[in-house]
């Protein structure tokens, strides 16, 4: 364990003293909640000894750290959190207190992606819950440090929060911290979050392995954009671990560039970006990954492995999504039309997709990939960009925490 | 045809007659014998520059990354079996090791079987916890226990059907066994085995098996619901099946190989040698070198690496087979595994029961 305190038993005690703090909050309005967490993030994001020291925990280099924690900073602006409120809770509802709903919400954070402490303390503040959040592994950094600009711009919100970490399974620990909580928000990968189901039961919002895909149309590749290294920093950006990291592009045959010769563009911007974001150190298992791609793709009929030191194109002819594996790696596919798509992705398996199309093709495709479970569209160049608003697994960010089903969630980002 | 029979039946008697090999000149024979006959595999090699004139040493044959496997006809001529990888995934791209001379696979697989699970002669009734080879034709695992078992066994008992593991059958087996005294080989998946142990805890159920008893596991604890340390898996060896750690022996194979390394404990013993370290030896005639993934070359001694086996037994397909599995040297004949490629699709006879329930 490392945070406040030593024992399941202090643990426990952190969180009843957060809850009993949020009912003294309960007549706050929502909108003052939002521009505390909104200072608090401009706060964190200048946090020095946070940038010195998380490259090394979340084996990342120094630059991909710089960039995460700008986005993740830049993602809690007041202005958005007060939008998010009035779209989900009604007009005027940044001036009333939050309504009626969870008094604790738990949060296990995944390891893969820094700084996802924030907009879980941001969203269980603004509903008015206390929350706790247990960090993952390869971040026990960005959520204690965000309690700690929370407590310098406004003590009272920041009583309501507990942070904590402690290596996934050990029970007492999480019975310490969740035994009271009325939702527990989970992310990691599926055994993770199948373990917690069984423990947590209908308390428990799971968002298990999910992926991303970005898509080209020909009107797309007719654009005089860099297109490329956009995608490039997708790519690139958390060293492609998160959800919202593409792993695939598909890429309309015909264009002004042919896929592959989009394969060879990506290939270059991909080291191209290296250099300003520079990889961080790979594990054996990642290098192994690596390997057999290579070795895969030269027995796949036509498939070529393009790339050096910043990244891999593997070129596939066959359409079907196939995982990836390895860091800074994509799959492109060779598409006959963008209507396609759909078609080609598995089902609840897909968060968001980049797109580079016109905006008739890109309505058209919305019904299909939200029946498939995507969560976010957004242009090529903003994957790893989310808004606070994000409905992750299609879940409302608010209204799934008061336990309001809603419909199934697609932000579409123009 | 002929020339290739009596390459791979001149090995099948050198192993089943444990004459001493001479690994280096059967590498560069047998390379040449598959660079002649495997035409995708000499289209590898030939985009590498190598040719059998250029192989100076073992190592020097081109080693063919386990997913050839899935997409060409990697064998020497036709097959007489074929044999399939197992997964949950990508069910449509399983390897597929064509076997054009099963008589040198059998004499592999009871070579290796005879020198590291029953290194005393011993003559053992077989529990199988995997599916026989009439429920699983394309299954190398279920082929090999039932050569073992008409080679080594009195009496085999399948105990895989098409439901997947009969725990009831199974402990009743178990029990039969224990009221006879006899020992028994219990070999077969280690995910059947956690079956079996849950089973007897939910029962609260312990056997002592006759002395000399011995299991055999294979498979890791991959497809499984729960993790299980190696050293939980021998503690309830002893505590559920009276077999002892030194009579617990796993096994490393995969499809596209005709040879297997076995855990060390058992020989050792039968040897006078201490048990430790735990490592997986292989018979004279598959070596394993350990190799960095970015640059292919030799990892320093007990380094991490990705697997690469020189096996000739595949004297009818391609012999040097470059895996996902990582591991490292240990000691002068040993190896340990210790993971994955990172995404490395899950295969792997632990998966034959999961495959099973799901069909």
């Amino acid at each position: 364990m490392s945070g406040p305190c030593d024992t399941p038993a202090e643990l426990a005690a952190l969180v009843a003293d957060a809850v009993r703090a949020r009912t003294r909050l309960r007549a706050r309005a929502i909108g003052d909640t939002a521009e505390a967490l909104g200072a608090a993030a401009a706060r964190w994001g200048t946090d020095a000894e946070l940038l010195r020291d998380l490259p090394a925990v979340a084996r990342l280099s120094a630059p991909v750290v710089a960039a995460a924690v700008r986005i993740a900073a830049a993602a809690l602006d007041t202005s958005a959190m007060l939008a998010l409120v009035e779209h989900e809770f009604g007009a005027g509802a940044a001036g009333r207190p939050a309504p009626a709903g969870p008094s604790l919400v738990g949060h296990v954070l995944a390891g893969n992606v820094p700084a996802l402490g924030l907009p879980a303390i941001a969203l269980g503040c603004l509903v008015g819950a206390a929350v706790v959040v247990k960090s993952g592994r390869d971040d026990p950094l960005s959520a204690p440090a965000f309690h700690r600009a929370l407590a310098a711009v406004d003590p009272a919100l920041a009583a309501t929060v507990v942070t904590a970490y402690w290596p996934g399974g050990e029970r007492a620990w999480e019975e310490a911290a969740f035994a009271r909580a009325d939702v527990v928000v989970a992310s990691g990968t599926d055994e993770t979050v199948a373990a917690l189901a069984g423990r947590l039961g209908a308390r428990l919002l799971a968002h298990g392995e999910r992926v991303s895909v970005a898509a080209v149309s020909r009107e797309g590749l007719g654009r005089d954009e860099p297109l490329a290294e956009r995608l490039a920093l997708d790519v690139a950006l958390h060293d492609q671990r998160g959800c919202l990291s593409p792993c695939a592009v598909y890429v309309e045959a015909d264009g002004r560039l042919s896929p592959m010769a989009f394969a060879e563009r990506l290939a270059a911007a991909l080291d191209t970006v290296a250099r300003a974001l520079p990889p961080g150190p790979a594990t054996i298992e990642e290098r192994a990954a690596r390997r057999t791609l290579e070795g895969e793709a030269e027995w796949e009929p036509r498939c070529r492995v393009l790339g050096g030191a910043g990244g891999l194109v593997v070129y596939d002819p066959r359409p079907a999504f196939r995982p990836i594996a390895g860091r800074r790696a994509i799959r492109l596919h060779p598409l006959d039309t963008l209507a396609a798509l759909p078609v080609m992705l598995p089902r609840g398996r897909v968060e968001c997709v980049g797109l580079a199309a016109s905006g008739p093709e890109t309505a058209a495709l919305v019904p299909a990939l939200r029946a498939l479970g995507v969560a976010r569209i957004c242009p090529i160049g903003r994957m790893q960009q989310p808004t606070l608003a994000w409905p992750r697994s299609q879940r409302l960010p608010l209204g799934s925490l008061l336990g309001r089903p809603g419909p199934s969630a697609l932000e579409v980002e123009a | 045809m002929s020339s290739a029979v009596s390459l791979e039946a001149g090995l099948a008697a050198a192993i089943a007659t444990r004459e001493a090999l001479d690994f280096e000149a059967w590498a560069q024979r047998i390379f040449r014998h598959q660079f002649e006959r495997n035409a995708p595999y000499r289209a590898f090699c030939e985009r590498r520059g190598v040719r059998p004139e250029t192989v100076a040493r073992w190592e020097d044959v081109p080693a063919v990354p386990a997913a050839a496997f899935r997409r060409a006809e990697l064998a020497c001529g036709p097959p007489e079996a074929i044999f399939r990888t197992s997964g949950t995934t990508d069910a449509e791209s399983r390897g597929r090791h064509l076997v054009p001379h099963l008589a040198l696979y059998r004499a592999s697989a009871l070579g290796a079987f005879e020198r590291f699970v029953l290194p005393d002669g011993a003559r053992l009734a077989c529990l199988f916890l995997v599916p026989s080879p009439a429920l699983r034709p394309d299954s190398s695992l279920a082929r090999m226990c039932a050569w073992v078992g008409e080679a080594f066994g009195r009496g085999v008992e399948w105990l895989v059907g098409r439901d997947g593991l009969d725990v009831e059958r199974l402990l009743a087996s178990l029990a039969d066994a224990e009221r006879r005294g006899e020992a028994v080989l219990v070999g077969g998946v280690t995910s059947a085995f956690v079956r079996l142990f849950d089973a007897c805890a939910a029962r609260r159920l312990a056997f002592r098996l006759g002395p000399g008893s011995r299991v055999m596991d294979t498979g890791g604890t991959k497809g499984l619901g729960r993790p299980l340390s190696r050293a939980g898996f021998l503690r309830t060896c002893w505590t559920m099946l009276g077999v002892a750690g030194y009579h617990c022996v796993n096994e490393y194979g995969m499809t596209e190989l005709c040879s297997q390394r076995y855990e060390s404990a058992l020989r050792d013993r039968f040897d006078g040698r201490g048990l430790a370290p735990r490592r997986l030896l292989a018979p004279a005639w598959l070596r394993t070198r350990v190799l960095d993934p970015d640059t292919l070359a030799p990892a320093r001694p007990g380094e991490v690496g990705l697997l690469c086996h020189h096996d000739l037994a595949n004297a009818g397909s391609v012999s040097v087979v470059l895996t996902d599995d990582l591991g490292r040297t240990v000691g002068e004949d040993g190896i340990e595994v210790t993971g994955r490629a990172a995404g490395a699709a899950r295969r792997g006879c632990g998966l034959l029961l999961a495959e099973l329930a799901g069909s």
